[in-house]
């Protein structure tokens, strides 16, 4: 399977975050061209992937986690602003044959991301 | 505020002692010492002298690739201005991947949003590892609130060429 996804963790709880907002962007040039909004489902995965095979490109991707919205939800006091807020994660396609699953573990002081499969 | 009652705290236990030096006779009889000097020989040498540490922002980098930070890291830092992000700073890592210093302190240290874009394709292809064209990550935006610039804010990075995580260290 080639193509991006992603799949959130909240790892204060150990759960999935579920619900979360992903803003999903390509490097046009110089300017990032928002592709589309996206929130996670009780799995913390999205019910489709957020870049088909078909439609992936070598190119710059930018998935913009909306994490203080999220722990807000969930009754989390945060600072103002909070310290963890929307986390730009940019990564790059250099083969479109391959998968590129890039997930996002947060908390709202610390999040990590890496190429998963 | 926490720092001011720790302190009043203090300045009360150091009260009560006093009180208590008052009423015990001097032996050799000479002249009772004044209030200061006793205070500073009642005081235990464990309780540190607090002095407000003042806010400041530094960076870690390690590079989880090679186990060490073994070259030099570039980080643009900007601030979130009317919408955009605002280049206030540059730098190149010291030793270790770590800020050389504080980046700001006191009072060259705001409250606002921060973003620090670790220069990290540059890194890895200065030191020769062999990665695909484009690399998986390049350039890797950091950004953070400081919400109270009084505090010490450092923002520690785990990176390699295929992953990255930050979180704010002490």
């Amino acid at each position: 399977m080639a193509g991006i996804t992603t799949h959130v963790l909240n790892t204060v709880t150990g759960q999935p975050g579920s619900g979360m907002r992903i803003d999903f962007s390509v490097l046009d040039g110089d300017t990032w061209h928002l592709v589309k909004s996206v929130r996670t489902n009780s799995d913390g995965r999205t019910d489709e992937m957020i870049l088909k095979p078909e439609e992936t490109r070598v190119g710059q991707y930018e998935l913009l986690f909306h994490v203080d919205e999220y722990f807000a939800r969930q009754g989390v006091a945060l600072p103002d602003p909070p310290f963890i807020e929307k986390v730009p994660v940019r990564f790059a396609v250099f083969d479109p044959k391959q998968h590129y699953h890039v997930p996002m573990l947060a908390t709202s002081w610390s999040c990590a991301t890496y190429r998963g499969s | 505020m926490k720092i001011d009652s720790f302190n009043r705290r203090n300045f009360l236990a150091a009260g009560s002692l006093l009180s208590a030096a008052a009423l015990i006779p001097n032996r050799a009889g000479a002249a009772v010492a004044g209030p200061t000097a006793i205070a500073q020989s009642a005081t235990p040498p464990a309780v540190p002298q607090v002095a407000a540490p003042p806010g400041r922002l530094t960076f870690h980098g390690i590079d989880t690739y090679h186990g060490a930070t073994i070259g030099t890291l570039r980080v643009d830092i900007s601030m979130l201005e009317g919408g955009s992000y605002r280049l206030v700073k540059s730098f190149n890592t010291a030793m270790n991947g770590r800020s050389d210093g504080a980046l700001f302190e006191g009072a060259t240290f705001k409250p606002g949003r921060y973003e620090m874009v670790m220069h990290v394709g540059d890194y890895y292809e200065a030191l020769g590892t062999k990665l695909p064209t484009p690399t998986f990550i390049s350039r890797v935006p950091l950004r953070f609130g400081v919400a109270d610039a009084r505090e010490r804010y450092h923002i520690a990075v785990l990176f390699g060429p295929w992953s990255y995580s930050y979180y704010r260290g002490s």
